[in-house]
């Protein structure tokens, strides 16, 4: 008998959660002026996803699914992306989505029930919001194979949670990359649950990023609290794929500080101290105590801040109510280039059609 | 290439001897095409081609012993040769061209479209024995109903004279279909009257709005003689009189007749009877009046005149009981007070329905328009 | 101009795309060094090099999903699924995202993908070899299916659905694959989508089928032929969107209707026309249209197959009971 093959997964952290420093640190880690904005964005998305589950609440919003605690991977995963590559999200990314153009009243205008909520900016490349889970990995490595196609210096990045990981076409993302050597980055948002499943029963992998190691490609644990790990490493991880075509999963470990959703409720499930403990190790927290070491933060500019984004986000709140719904018969619109001719005496009836309401 | 082995010829024989080849080299056989005769302890047999190809070698001459499993002919077969191209199945092949003479993209450009009737009228003409091309559809959308097929069936006695049209025709649709259809309706049942006179608009300045007077005038003709602005049923020997004056204004246009109606029309002064009429003349060009309000009339009137004709017999369109037609006003020589005077003469003429208005109704209303017409 | 089968006429179709547009690449399961195991891929490798030509791993919403990714990037994929039995793997990917790329960006993205397969039974294969169950395809809004006949209409067709900008769903039939040649001009003209095609021309019957049961539908009617009854029939071909035009046109000229599908019965793409036939052509039927389909079993194994499938006497049978009526 002879071992073939070992494994090791890294697993890295820069700033703990007594926001200390680690002795090996990127230079991300000493530039005041970046960490400055990334706790701007993190600042600005804790408090749109408040008020969005207030909307939710009081009738204003569809269902929605809350960012809470998730801060640092979503916004150091934007950080890291260049203009030019592409991003393909699940759905709980407002803090790399708002990186990329993406207004707030737009995010605010898909959950309210709106496809214009996709829409992004006109020439946007980013994939829409993927509900069906696991399913979208594979399409950033289509993008990723028509990149290399192309001959582009450009690397794509899919979002998923870790309930994802346990479908089969995410492992068929992470093969077919490995496989065919495609510039695309796989970051595992690990939140801890999928609804009410803990990552303990997911799957009986001690870690998901070892998943990716079946596929033949790198893979790591990053604390996804840690604002600076999380846009470091994916970073470096974007870096490999634009330009040697590799491809890699990255892990980031995280807590799901919220229900899964407004239609959800966590306490039927969830250990009542769990979200207590998980909170001590919160990314703005662990990021603002950091800045105010270095002397860079004080409680003046955190009222200002405050008071700067509930200005923007009453901005962007007010636009998306005041947006008004599609007309009816944009139902037809867009399911062809051209609405094949069979389909367009229904278009007709719809548009004639006198305000349904339903009771 | 392929080798066939002599096979067991019969429970466990171990050899055979070529008493006669039926084949030779070069020959192209096809399968169970006898290819040898052997003999065995037990009987002379014909041992078939299992394939079908072409034989390039028989191992052995007449007489010769072959045993079981030897080689005994090799054949060259195509199947060797052709990429099978299928993991699973078996793909037939054929050698037939495909059987399509001229495809047409879309539909065949067809005649006339056979004739639309209600499934019930069909079973009906079936068993009454009705050629449903000699029926007159009266049901919605030029459909047969079964009242039609009875219909047909009553008016089929008396000989009728071929109508059928041959060589190149037009099958009619929309507005003249509906013409059609209505007008022969209208032949079958009504018993029209026409009463022929004549207005003197020579006091009538030349910019006097015509049709809008012969509207006003109608309505009081009406007034005086209500019978006139009625409808009447047939079937139920039923009257129905009307307060309101609803009066259709026959436009022509170049699909056809359309009768928009102007409904109550006692109510309204001379300028809203004009402003509905210019508003009508346009919706009709533009073929956007609605299907209500081209219903409902209880008098018309049809400005004939307008292009030319001096007296015509307008036809009733039922429920309705009278249509009044305006012909082409001229100069003429009127004789007045022993004197002959160019005058400016307006033709009338009233048809009405005499099975619900009497000749004396008719007149006085007619006397009643012109008098309305001819006053300043 | 080559005389070719109706695989062939695939071959070319894709030859000729590819020569025309770099957009256009070829995923799937054994496309390249292989040529695809019924050859409809043969020599493209060859001529277009593994950049274009992915043989994939064995992976049905892999390969679905992965071709969505490109479309969205600009390119245009031809994705083959080995047999229609193994596209189900890829409905996730093919339902809820390539028929709703366009439709959730409104029109930002869109997914120009062909997904196409080999279907149909009648090749005495192995289970799940032989489904024909475009019926789940034809229900789906924003997608379209199209399914060729001949080899003509395989070329133009083809050529068509890779061209056109929203996704298809191209089912080629395998029992016709090799079934007889016909003369196919490689000249890259599309023939159009979104219309039937009248094989033939008649008054007295209409019989609409679509696939391998085309076969089965001319020799019925040159069978009528003989006995008097002249049969129009038509091709579908475009399953969806439906060109009931054509249909309602004949059919209000012969009054009388049969629609040939192998697929099983109920809820097949024979009920549509059925029921729009019932809507629109009520007052010109001579009799009641009929539906001439396969059994609403699962397609038996090889031996039992050609009770499953209709035949020609089928057809034959119900256009004599239709003849019946008025």
């Amino acid at each position: 008998m002879k071992i073939v093959d070992r494994f090791e997964i890294p697993f890295y952290q820069y700033l703990n959660e007594n926001s200390e420093l680690a002795d090996e640190i990127p230079p991300l880690a000493e530039d005041t002026a970046a960490l400055l904005h990334l706790y701007r964005l993190m600042v600005l998305v804790r408090m749109i996803d408040t008020k969005a589950i207030a909307l939710q609440r009081t009738g204003k919003l569809g269902t929605y699914p809350s960012t809470r605690g998730q801060e640092a991977s979503f916004v150091g995963i934007g950080n890291a992306l260049a203009k030019e590559d592409i991003f393909v999200p699940y759905y709980r990314d407002m803090g790399t989505l708002i990186q990329r153009g993406v207004k707030l009243s737009q995010i605010l205008l898909y959950w309210g029930g709106d496809e214009r909520g996709n829409c992004f900016t006109k020439d946007s490349q980013d994939f829409p919001f993927s509900v069906p889970v696991g399913s979208q990995p594979l399409h950033a490595a289509g993008a990723a194979y028509a990149i290399k196609y192309h001959k582009q210096k450009r690397a794509v990045l899919a979002s998923c949670g870790d309930g994802a990981t346990s479908q089969g076409d995410f492992y068929e993302a992470l093969n077919v990359a490995g496989v065919w050597k495609l510039p695309v980055v796989f970051a595992v948002c690990n939140n801890q649950w999928a609804i009410s499943v803990p990552r303990q029963v997911q799957t009986a992998a001690h870690t998901l990023a070892q998943k990716a190691i079946a596929a033949g490609i790198p893979g790591e644990q990053v604390d996804g609290n840690d604002v600076i790990a999380v846009q470091h490493r994916t970073a470096e991880a974007l870096k490999a794929a634009r330009e040697n075509n590799q491809p890699s999963m990255l892990e980031l470990v995280c807590y799901r500080q919220s229900d899964h959703t407004t239609a959800d409720d966590a306490s039927r499930y969830e250990p009542k101290e769990k979200r207590e403990q998980e909170w001590k190790k919160e990314p703005v927290m662990r990021l603002r105590r950091y800045l105010e070491k270095l002397g860079a933060w004080t409680e003046k500019q955190e009222e200002t801040l405050l008071a700067e984004c509930a200005a923007e986000m009453d901005v962007a709140v007010k636009e998306y109510l005041a947006t008004a719904a599609q007309p009816v018969e944009s139902m037809f619109d867009y399911l062809y280039a051209q609405l094949p001719k069979a389909y367009e005496k229904q278009r007709e009836e719809l548009k004639n059609l006198e305000d349904v309401v339903h009771g | 290439m392929k080798i066939f082995h002599l096979p067991d010829l019969g429970e466990g024989l171990a050899e055979a001897e070529i008493r006669e080849w039926y084949v030779k080299v070069g020959d192209v056989v096809t399968v169970d095409q006898p290819l040898v005769s052997m003999e065995t302890a037990k009987a002379v047999l014909d041992v078939p081609s299992p394939y079908a190809g072409k034989i390039t070698a028989l191992h052995g001459k007449v007489n010769d012993i072959i045993k079981t499993d030897a080689p005994l002919i090799s054949f060259e077969t195509d199947e060797a040769t052709s990429d099978q191209g299928s993991v699973v199945g078996k793909l037939e092949t054929s050698e037939s061209k495909w059987d399509e003479s001229e495809v047409i993209i879309g539909s065949a450009k067809t005649k006339s479209p056979a004739i639309k009737a209600l499934p019930v009228a069909r079973v009906l003409a079936k068993q009454l024995n009705v050629d449903l091309t000699k029926v007159v559809a009266t049901g919605p959308q030029g459909l047969i109903t079964p009242e039609d097929v009875k219909n047909c069936l009553a008016s089929s006695s008396s000989p009728s004279i071929s109508t059928s049209l041959s060589g190149e025709t037009e099958s009619l649709h929309g507005v003249r279909r509906v013409m059609a259809l209505t007008m022969a309706q209208s032949h079958r049942e009504v018993v029209p009257v026409s009463i022929f006179e004549e207005a003197d608009i020579s006091a009538l300045p030349l910019s006097t709005d015509i049709t809008v007077r012969l509207l006003m005038a109608i309505i009081a003709g009406v007034k005086a003689e209500p019978a006139l602005n009625a409808w009447f049923d047939g079937k139920t020997i039923e009257r129905k009189l009307f307060k309101e004056v609803h009066i259709g204004l026959a436009v022509d246009t170049a699909e056809g007749l359309f009768v928009p109606v102007i409904k109550q029309a006692e109510t309204q002064s001379a300028q809203a009877l004009r402003e509905r009429i210019d508003a009508y003349k346009k919706a009709v060009k533009s073929r956007s009046v609605s299907p209500q309000d081209m219903q409902g009339a209880t008098i018309t009137l049809s400005n004939f005149g307008m292009i030319t004709g001096r007296y015509a017999t307008p036809i009733i369109v039922p429920p309705a009981v009278a249509i009044l037609g305006c012909g082409r006003s001229r100069d003429a020589a009127i004789a007045r007070n022993g004197q002959f005077v160019v005058g400016r003469l307006m033709p009338l003429s009233l048809t009405f329905d005499h099975r619900a208005v009497t000749g004396g109704e008719a007149t006085r209303f007619l006397a009643t328009v012109i008098q309305q017409l001819e006053n300043k | 101009m080559a005389e070719i089968t109706l695989v062939e006429a695939i071959n070319l179709a894709l030859s000729y795309e590819m020569q025309a547009d770099s957009q256009v690449v070829v995923i799937g399961e054994d496309v390249g060094k292989d040529g695809g195991v019924f050859r409809a891929t043969v020599g493209l490798l060859d001529k277009f090099g593994p950049e274009r030509v992915l043989d994939t791993p064995l992976a049905e919403s892999m390969i679905a999903g992965m071709a969505i990714g490109m479309a969205a990037q600009g390119l245009k994929p031809v994705a083959e699924f080995q047999f229609m039995g193994f596209i189900y793997p890829a409905l996730d990917q093919i339902i809820n995202h390539a028929a709703r790329m366009r439709n959730r960006t409104r029109g930002r993205l869109t997914c120009p993908v062909v997904f196409r397969t080999p279907f149909g039974a009648g090749i005495h294969a192995p289970e799940h070899h032989s489904e024909s169950t475009e019926a789940y395809f034809a229900h789906t809004p924003g997608l379209r299916v199209v399914i060729p006949s001949s080899p003509a209409r395989a070329y133009g067709l083809l050529l068509a659905s890779i061209r056109d900008p929203d996704p298809v769903i191209f089912l080629e039939p395998s029992r016709l694959y090799r079934f007889a040649k016909q003369e196919v001009n490689n000249d890259g003209k599309a023939l159009p989508l979104d219309v039937c095609f009248t094989l033939r021309v008649g008054e007295d019957v209409t019989l609409v089928t679509w696939g391998a049961m085309v076969k089965e539908t001319i020799a019925a009617a040159n069978t009528l032929q003989q006995e008097g009854i002249h049969a129009e029939v038509i091709d579908v071909a475009t399953i969806k969107p439906l060109d009931m035009e054509t249909i309602l046109a004949s059919v209000e000229k012969t009054g009388r209707c049969v629609v040939v599908h192998e697929a099983a019965l109920t809820n097949g793409v024979g009920a549509e026309i059925m029921a729009q036939l019932a809507e629109k052509a009520l007052f010109s039927l001579k009799a009641p249209p009929e539906r001439v389909t396969g059994w609403d079993t699962i397609v038996p194994y090889a031996r039992l197959e050609k009770y499953y499938l209709p035949n020609e006497k089928r057809i034959t049978d119900a256009v004599h009971s239709l003849m019946e009526y008025a």
